[in-house]
């Protein structure tokens, strides 16, 4: 069979002209900020460099007491199993960097007004899994590091009052982290994030399908004539593809120049090495806690600062309904401080939480 | 320049002179060319990787028994480098007149260790680690796990030295 | 050891040098390519009546000559500096042998200074065949500059084996040619062209993207396709540069890319063979880049994109210049100096009368700490540094003092088995002065050593 017959059957089948028709009628808009746009295709490209490596690393991973020594056996002993393991914690932390550009760029351009709402809704909860995604895999290979990373990282859901001691006890498996932790990590890491992601992955993507991409309110206050746009298939797609080439290639140079490391085994009598700490995307909680804890010492400090963390989560989350319309009111512009704000807490504790 | 400017409004996926068509053949090959490599790059470690299990248990079943010519002949309290497959391991005649072969292989990243007859112990010269010359125990430095053993049989003419199954 | 020491906290000396010399390389090989590239678009524009690629090249031709004339002459400079602080000894041995190499140099340079303004003052002022001509008197000056530094630069991989046999007689000069055009000298001109090449197009580019007047727009969308096809060649013909490279480098040289291949699984001593396959792949990606930013949807490129690949290309060339950097050691002049300046033939002489009382610079009395520095500072440090780069108090973590004696002990030796042997120079001096390294290493292992304190109270 000719290949262009078979590619008009398959189209025909899987009745892929409403897509085609769908991704020629969209069209990106293109002024000084188009490069904004590029950073939820980065996400989703690191995202799925990571459920390519994540589902390699499965192939020797071992969950339970030999975590450990099968990580060892993987980053010294499998042949390029230190290239799998580099690239996959590197685009970790590459996705997550790109998650939180695109969240503040969706913001700036105030991308989540009307009728985007449900975008905005649904990044906030792929955020939040994807911070889980990565809190969860860090105790994976059971080293030094990773096993006291998570016994400081537990503070956070410790210090929730009444119900928190309780939900780390129970997300632990024990009063410690211990063997049945990475189990039940690893089961959260590689079967209920994933179920709970990919479906939430759809509708956001179903969303920008939909929406398009928003202008900046620069754009808009444009007459529309005097607006450009291109293509989003394929003019847009192509651009997209040669940032996803550049991506690839940075992650392996960051894995072949400094590729992870395993450090010694978790020995949970050991003391703490020093300057332990949380990653970096949980610093700015870490280091809020500790600078709270320091005002108002005891439980009083804990349960103050969960409730500040919970609180402007939700006004965070609750921005599309404060701030609706496509008109530049007083309102939007205190949305616009308020997200300034906050970009600049979060910056500064999460430059303090190395410093302190 | 007219052609050019054509080239240019209209879709480059319709060729329009024949020139254009020979040029768009090169590019696709050129684009093929790129993927080709990529596709090579990533798919050679991913290839590797899953495979290492194999590589690694026709390794052990091609080698499981060395024959050591004359080895017997090896003076007391010295040490002997040998090949056991691929991989360099010891055979060692201490000075009580005991024999033991062990693999040469550091377990901590694989460096070659060297008998230190002074000392009487093994030590790997990448990182400081030290192993019981006796027992292949690593005692200090950075190797997680002994040295591994293999089981050794004097005879007049050799030595044999046999993997521990 | 005749020269002080340059002690540079942190990133150490060697990447001073590095940092300037990327910098460097990036505009000078555009000094090279886009020599070629300007009057052979002139040519095309002349030739073939595109009148309109006349204000867009005039653009081009205005950051050439700012780039090139300032920033690039500047960091040529800079690279003189930084080299003749950091590795003194091996400056010097160059300067003895190309002397006159780096004069004709320098009357090329001129005349390619002065071609580069001539010909963007002179657009429409001269006659046309004329101005194409200062062009081409550009092009060629400035392809001559690299002829001969390139002589240079790959006579410290090769210094082939007809100067080694002179070397350290006085006679060196006697054997210019053959250090001139030693084993590597064609294979390095080819690849460094095809560098050129490359860049020129990607700069070419970066003007073209900065063009917004849409009554350009048409032109601009013609010239981004021309000059993504600069690219090509690189594309082509890497594999066969590489190839070539390869095959002329020393054995040692080659020994230490395919270790890294052999041992690649267990992460040991690979930089060079990861950092090889850095730029065949970053390389890769530069040409899917151009594909997809420039030649697909030429109209879409901007200032941005363009930039993004000079990014790309700048760590293909850092990639590039990393492995050629890191398959030269031990050496610094491959078979004749070692990395830390000290001669191969001075080995035997130190290590019976001492390194340190054939080192300048040093009070002939010293505490055993301050001798131990002094050692650090004259054989260590143009690699490691104490805590930033390449950190020795990193390295020591959790060696004890016999592990540390141990460790000199085999770097002394240099035995031919000594997994060392491929990356460090032999550790030279008196048992005596190993021992006060070692007390040294021991306090920089524990931290305990305030930077150069040692060394100030002997004084």
């Amino acid at each position: 069979m000719k290949l262009e017959t078979l590619k008009a059957d398959l189209v025909e089948r899987l009745g892929l002209e409403e897509a085609i028709k769908l991704a020629g009628k969209k069209t990106v808009p293109v002024h000084k900020h188009t490069f904004w746009y590029f950073w939820g295709g980065i996400s989703l490209f690191s995202f799925l460099i990571q459920v390519v490596t994540g589902i390699l690393l499965m192939v020797y991973y071992r969950p339970g007491p030999e975590a450990y020594e099968s990580v060892r056996q993987i980053t010294y002993q499998i042949q390029f199993g230190w290239l799998i393991r580099s690239v996959h914690n590197w685009s970790a932390n590459f996705f997550l960097f790109s998650v939180f550009v695109h969240m503040f760029s969706v913001f700036l351009m105030k991308a989540y007004r009307r009728p985007r709402e449900v975008g905005w809704y649904s990044g906030i909860a792929l955020l939040l899994l994807g911070l889980t995604f990565g809190f969860s895999g860090y105790l994976l290979p059971m080293d030094e590091l990773s096993f006291f990373a998570t016994k400081v990282g537990m503070e956070i859901p410790n210090a929730i009052p009444i119900i928190g001691p309780p939900i780390a006890n129970l997300l632990r498996g024990g009063l410690e982290v211990n063997e049945f932790t990475v189990q039940r990590f690893f089961a959260l890491h590689v079967v209920i994030l994933p179920l709970l992601y990919m479906p939430l992955l759809g509708l956001h993507l179903w969303m920008v399908q939909k929406h398009g991409n928003a202008a900046p309110p620069s754009e808009e206050a444009k007459e529309p004539s005097q607006r450009k746009t291109m293509p989003f298939f394929p003019n847009f797609v192509a651009q997209d593809l040669g940032v996803w080439l550049i991506v690839l290639n940075l992650i392996s140079l960051l894995a072949a120049l400094f590729p992870w490391q395993l450090g010694p085994q978790a020995d949970p009598l050991a003391a703490a090495p020093e300057g332990i700490h949380p990653e970096w995307y949980f610093m700015s909680q870490f280091a809020m806690l500790k600078l709270i804890g320091r005002v108002i010492p005891g439980l009083a400090g804990e349960a103050a600062a969960m409730t500040l963390f919970t609180l402007g989560l939700v006004l965070w989350a609750m921005i599309p309904v404060f701030d609706k319309d496509k008109t530049n009111t007083k309102r939007s512009r205190q949305v616009l401080y308020f997200g300034i704000f906050v970009i600049l807490v979060l910056l500064s504790t999460t430059f303090m939480g190395f410093v302190i | 320049m007219k052609d050019e400017q054509e080239m240019v409004l209209t879709d480059p996926s319709s060729p329009s002179s024949p020139e254009d068509v020979s040029r768009r053949k090169f590019l696709q090959t050129g684009v093929f060319g790129a993927c080709a490599i990529y596709i090579g790059a990533i798919g050679y470690p991913v290839f590797r990787y899953l495979n290492s299990p194999v590589e690694a248990s026709q390794l052990a079943s091609a080698v499981k028994e060395v024959t050591l010519d004359k080895a017997n002949e090896l003076a007391v309290g010295t040490a002997f480098m040998f090949k056991f497959g691929t991989s360099p391991a010891l055979l060692i005649h201490h000075a009580d007149g005991s024999w033991v072969a062990m693999s040469a292989v550091c377990t901590h990243m694989g460096c070659t260790v060297k008998f230190d007859e002074g000392a009487k112990k093994i030590t790997c010269a990448c990182h400081g680690g030290v192993f019981d010359a006796a027992t292949g125990e690593n005692i200090s430095g950075p190797p997680p796990r002994p040295l591994e053993r293999y089981d050794v049989k004097v005879n007049d003419a050799s030595v044999v030295v046999t993997k521990i199954s | 050891m005749n020269y002080p020491v340059w002690d540079v906290p942190g990133v150490g000396g060697p990447w001073v040098i590095g940092i300037i010399s990327i910098f460097h390389v990036l505009i000078a090989w555009f000094a090279v390519g886009g020599g070629i590239y300007l009057p052979y678009a002139e040519r095309k524009l002349y030739r073939e009546g595109r009148e309109e690629w006349l204000p867009v090249l005039k653009k081009h031709s205005r950051m050439f000559l700012v780039l090139t004339g300032v920033f690039g002459a500047v960091s040529g400079v800079g690279i003189w500096f930084a080299i003749g602080l950091v590795q003194p000894e091996a400056t010097s041995t160059l300067i003895h042998n190309f002397v006159f190499g780096w004069a004709i140099e320098w009357v090329f340079f001129v005349i390619e200074l002065a071609a580069a303004a001539v010909y963007y003052y002179t657009w429409d002022r001269i006659p046309r065949e004329l101005h194409l001509k200062v062009g081409w008197l550009y092009a060629i000056s400035s392809f001559l500059t690299l002829v001969i530094i390139n002589g240079i630069l790959s006579f410290m991989m090769t210094p082939s084996q007809a100067w080694l046999n002179v070397a350290g007689t006085g006679t060196e000069a006697s054997q210019f040619w053959a250090a001139f055009f030693n084993p590597t000298y064609f294979p390095s001109l080819f690849m460094r062209t095809l560098a050129c090449l490359s860049l020129a197009g990607i700069y070419a580019l970066i003007t073209y993207g900065r063009v917004t007047d849409e009554a350009l727009q048409a032109t601009r969308t013609v010239m981004v396709r021309w000059s993504a096809k600069w690219l090509i060649p690189m594309a082509l013909l890497l594999p066969v540069g590489l190839g070539w490279m390869y095959v002329t480098m020393e054995p040692e040289s080659r020994e230490i890319m395919s270790l890294g291949f052999s041992t690649i699984g267990s992460g040991l001593f690979t930089q060079v063979t990861r950092i090889s396959m850095m730029t065949v792949l970053t390389t890769v990606t530069v040409a899917g880049a151009v594909y997809f930013f420039a030649f697909l949807f030429p109209r879409d490129l901007t200032a941005g994109h363009a930039f993004a690949l000079l990014g790309l290309a700048a760590i293909a060339t850092s990639s590039t210049e990393y492995a050629r950097e890191t398959i030269r050691k031990p050496y610094v002049i491959q078979e004749h100096m070692y990395s830390n300046s000290i001669r191969m033939n001075e080995v035997e002489k130190y290590n019976t009368e001492g390194y340190l009382v054939n080192s300048k610079w040093n009070p002939p009395q010293m505490e055993p700490v301050a001798k131990g520095e002094a050692m650090f500072r004259g054989q260590c440090m143009s690699c490691h540094t104490r805590s930033g780069y390449r950190s020795m108090e990193r390295l020591l973590q959790k060696r004890d003092r016999k592990a540390i004696d141990q460790l000199l002990q085999t770097l002394h030796d240099f035995e031919p088995d000594s997994p060392y042997r491929k990356y460090m120079p032999p550790l030279v001096g008196t048992q005596d002065e190993r021992d006060s390294l070692a007390v040294y290493l021991e306090k920089l292992s524990l931290g305990k050593t305030e930077p150069a304190l040692a060394l100030n109270a002997a004084r």
